[in-house]
């Protein structure tokens, strides 16, 4: 399967009332796309601003982060079951605004029900664009156009997310498309056969299994995560790895923002490093596994054993990157999935973050199974702060969450998007001394 | 640098196993292993004498050495505390990290010893002193000195600890965050080959043992016991007496449900950000089964159900916490009279 | 004591000696899909497999 990325640089983002993209200079029409956002009935307003590098601006609570793209009209579908219709993605060509991004606020309560933060969509997640913080995240080097939508007060929460979910695809394909009819800067052609590559005696044979979701806090029957599917249910299931990486996988609402973006689906870290690899003469990349870590103990048990029986029987793969989503019980499967893997004799690294609020090791690692051995150790910084500084700008989903944001005195990195990530992107590391 | 170093009698060469019980004398300038340590400490720094102990007398008498060691150091004018090594030697080992600890904690100056990874000193002691890992090969003694003096160094000048790898010395489990130069991606791809292709890597979190624990005997007659129930999936009275937060909690609670048939939900909420709550809020026996205990109670299969359940918030709990609550349940359920528990998690 | 959990590998991996699999993360002895006397039924086998395991010498996972 050969998917060409057709890259357009975007250093630059202006309001304008045509969207175009000249030269590296995307001029957005944010009165177009505003009427385009708010065909959905469920919306009563829509906030819209640009924010380039530099900028002294805060923002939040951030629902999503996805990079700009659009399929190269007749080459496939945009985010195939989430906005347009059933295509294989990873095909044909998209075009990519790369430098460029849609940051969708949570405009409703994030929150809400009981003032739990870590409920549904409600992570007290930041875009921080300025100051110390700033420094440690890649996407304060992008051009952002932020996103607020406000659904009406008789909306139920679901269907706020899903209005979410829709207006930020919406706007990240909206904005893709000033790069079809322009000639790309470069293009990357993301080639890879399969598990039946010949040719390639000798080199190991990798796998990357992910978990797309974590079941402990449920999906809304609504949500969209794999081609459209809530995921509830969901048995492990092959994917390519350009489908993964061209809209076919989208984040869940729960711990949505929390060290997940759709940008890092997108621009999935393992996904292009195994692909730089395969390249290099380095392994052969067989494929992908997308799985979901289940609140079920029977399907915990299911899910991990078929997602090991996916890669070694149906993706021959000897070697197995297995990573999970956010929480204990994503944290279980991901051990379970790697002790079957390494009984079909499917060599495993994995991927822990450490939370361990008392710094101290013994309380960072929950299990210990043998041949499990290869453990990457995310830290999700609780020990990691920066001064926030005073911003001229707060871009922000209500009054409460303004006032928050302009008068916070710490950003810790769990709390600003880009440090703390859960897909592999993050450099920062939990060290044991 | 002025450095007092602490050795046993066989490295003292006073004697081996028929001298361990020799009491604890100070001479001057370097013994026995500490002569290679004065000469790699180098021109400027000195082993300005040793304390040299059996082993036997100093495994009975801990505190005493403890203090006899920290009035050597003090009134030598010493900046250094150096112990062993002890290689595989138990008594020297739990010793050395004894006095290691205690010269650390008195002075503030810094103090090293050097073990093998199974001496019982390493466990009891590697999470407050320096320990390098020496081994169990007597003869690695010039490698594990040059590594004492290299640490001892940084320490006194206050620089910068590396990490147990590069420094040699024992992990001491505390945890600290840092950009590193390569992203998660780039490590898991480069720790996988390096596996597959059977070179050695190091995992980023330390492979623990945790301990087991003694199986307790069966309940011989249910129908004689009391049984309580216990949870971590944070059940509590509406309006949260005691304040569980949403995770790391340090508190919990136990709540009388005396002369109920059952727990109302409109009595109990879920204070726990872990899992989605709305099922045990609908009906709180999806955690806490009071009902069918209730129902076992009436028909006699149990003696009797405690009548209150004890709950706590088990989300990202740091061990030594868990450990505290679970000892304090116990100690209360104990105290009440309870046989057995039936603890439910989420 | 008796543990029951979703969790299983977590409750073994930490020395739990008697545990008993739970249904689900959000409901260790329930099952919001079922109707209330399924669901009471349900809720009566695990604790019954806890008591049984209570009794039991040795450990215990099922």
């Amino acid at each position: 399967m050969a998917l060409a990325l057709a890259l357009h640089p975007v250093k630059d983002m202006v309001v304008g009332v045509e969207t175009a993209l000249d030269g590296t200079t995307l001029q957005v029409g944010l009165e177009e796309l505003r009427r385009h956002v708010l065909e959905d009935r469920r919306l009563e307003s829509v906030d819209l601003e640009v924010v380039n590098p530099g900028d002294s601006c805060r923002v939040g609570y951030v629902f999503d982060i996805i990079e700009p793209r659009a399929k190269e009209p007749g080459t496939g579908s945009d985010f195939p079951g989430i906005f347009g219709p059933i295509a294989n993605a990873g095909q044909g060509t998209t075009h990519v605004l790369k430098g460029a991004a849609v940051t969708v606020v949570d405009g409703g309560q994030p929150g809400g029900e009981h003032g739990h933060v870590t409920r549904r969509g409600g992570m007290t997640k930041i875009l921080e664009m300025s100051g110390p913080a700033s420094e440690a995240s890649p996407y304060s080097t992008m051009c952002h156009l932020v996103m607020v939508p406000h659904a009406y007060s008789n909306v139920e929460r679901h269907s706020v997310l899903n209005a979410l979910r829709l207006a930020s695809v919406k706007a990240a394909v909206y904005l893709g498309k000033a790069g079809v009819g322009q000639p790309p800067a470069s293009t990357d052609v993301l080639d890879l056969e399969g598990p039946h590559i010949n040719g390639r005696q000798g080199l190991p044979r990798v796998a990357y299994i992910g978990q797309v979701h974590g079941h402990q806090h449920g999906t809304d029957s609504d949500e969209h995560i794999v081609y459209g599917a809530n995921t509830r249910g969901m048995l492990p299931v092959p994917l390519h790895p350009n489908e993964w990486l061209d809209g076919a996988v989208v984040i869940s609402y729960s711990w949505g923002a929390r060290g997940l973006e759709t940008f890092y689906h997108q621009n999935h870290p393992i996904i292009l490093e195994l692909y730089r690899m395969h390249r290099a003469g380095d392994l052969t990349f067989t494929g992908c596994i997308a799985t979901v870590a289940s609140d079920l103990q029977q399907e915990l048990s299911r899910n991990s054993m078929l997602a090991a029986n996916l890669a070694k029987w149906g993706l021959g793969a000897d070697g197995a990157i297995v990573t999970k989503y956010a929480g204990g019980a994503p944290h279980t499967e991901m051990f379970e999935t790697a002790r079957w893997c390494e009984q079909l004799g499917v060599k495993t690294a994995i991927l822990v973050s450490d939370t361990a609020p008392d710094r101290r090791a013994e309380s960072a690692a929950l299990m210990q199974i043998p041949g499990v051995d290869a453990i990457v150790n995310l830290s999700e910084g609780a020990d990691v702060a920066w001064p926030a500084q005073p911003v001229s700008r707060v871009i922000a989903g209500n009054g409460d969450v303004a006032a928050t944001l302009a008068s916070a005195e710490i950003l810790r990195s769990g709390d600003v998007c880009g440090v703390v990530n859960n897909q592999g992107a993050s450099s920062l590391q939990s060290i044991v001394y | 640098m002025r450095v007092v170093h602490y050795i046993n009698q066989f490295f003292g060469g006073i004697g081996g196993e028929e001298r361990a019980d020799s009491p604890l004398e100070v001479r001057p300038g370097p013994v026995g292993p500490g002569r290679l340590l004065d000469q790699l400490l180098g021109e400027e720094s000195h082993v300005v004498s040793t304390i040299v102990c059996g082993d036997n007398l100093a495994a009975e008498n801990l505190d005493d050495v403890a203090v006899a060691a920290i009035s050597e150091v003090k009134a030598s004018g010493a900046d250094l505390f150096v112990a062993g090594p002890c290689f595989q030697a138990g008594r020297y080992g739990t010793a050395a990290g004894a006095v290691c600890a205690a010269v650390k904690e008195k002075l503030g100056i810094p103090a090293i010893t050097a073990m093998s990874v199974e001496n019982p000193g390493a466990d009891l002691y590697r999470a407050s002193v320096y320990i390098i890992d020496s081994g169990d090969d007597v003869s690695r003694m010039q490698p594990t000195l040059a590594a004492m003096v290299r640490l001892g160094k940084k320490l006194s000048a206050g620089e910068k600890v590396g990490r147990p790898s590069e420094e040699g010395y024992l992990p001491q489990g505390a945890l600290k965050s840092e950009f590193v130069e390569k992203s998660a991606a780039s490590r898991l791809a480069d720790m996988l080959l390096a596996k597959m292709r059977g070179e050695s890597f190091e995992a980023e979190v330390p492979i623990q043992a945790t301990e087991p624990v003694p199986v307790p005997p069966a309940v011989t007659d249910l129908s004689q016991a009391t049984v309580a129930l216990v949870t971590d999936g944070g059940l509590v009275p509406k309006g949260n007496p005691h304040q569980f937060p949403l995770a790391f909690s340090r508190v919990w609670g136990a709540y009388s449900f005396a002369g109920e048939e059952a727990l109302a939900p409109d009595d109990y909420e879920v204070s726990h950000g872990g899992y989605d709550n709305r099922h045990v809020e609908q009906d709180p026996h999806r955690l806490v089964p009071v009902d069918t205990l209730r129902e076992l109670e009436k028909h006699g299969a149990i003696g009797k159900l405690h009548e209150e359940f004890l709950s706590t918030t088990g989300n990202g709990n740091p061990l030594a916490n868990s450990r505290r609550i679970g000892r304090e349940m116990a100690k209360r359920l104990k105290d009440s009279g309870v046989d057995t528990v039936v603890l439910t998690s989420t | 004591m008796a543990q029951v959990t979703p969790m299983t590998p977590v409750a073994v991996a930490l020395g739990s000696n008697r545990v008993i699999r739970g249904w689900g993360i959000v409901y260790p002895t329930g099952d919001s899909d079922l109707p209330p006397n399924e669901e009471r039924d349900l809720r009566r086998r695990i604790v019954q497999q806890a008591l049984d395991a209570l009794t039991t010498e040795g450990r215990t996972e099922v």
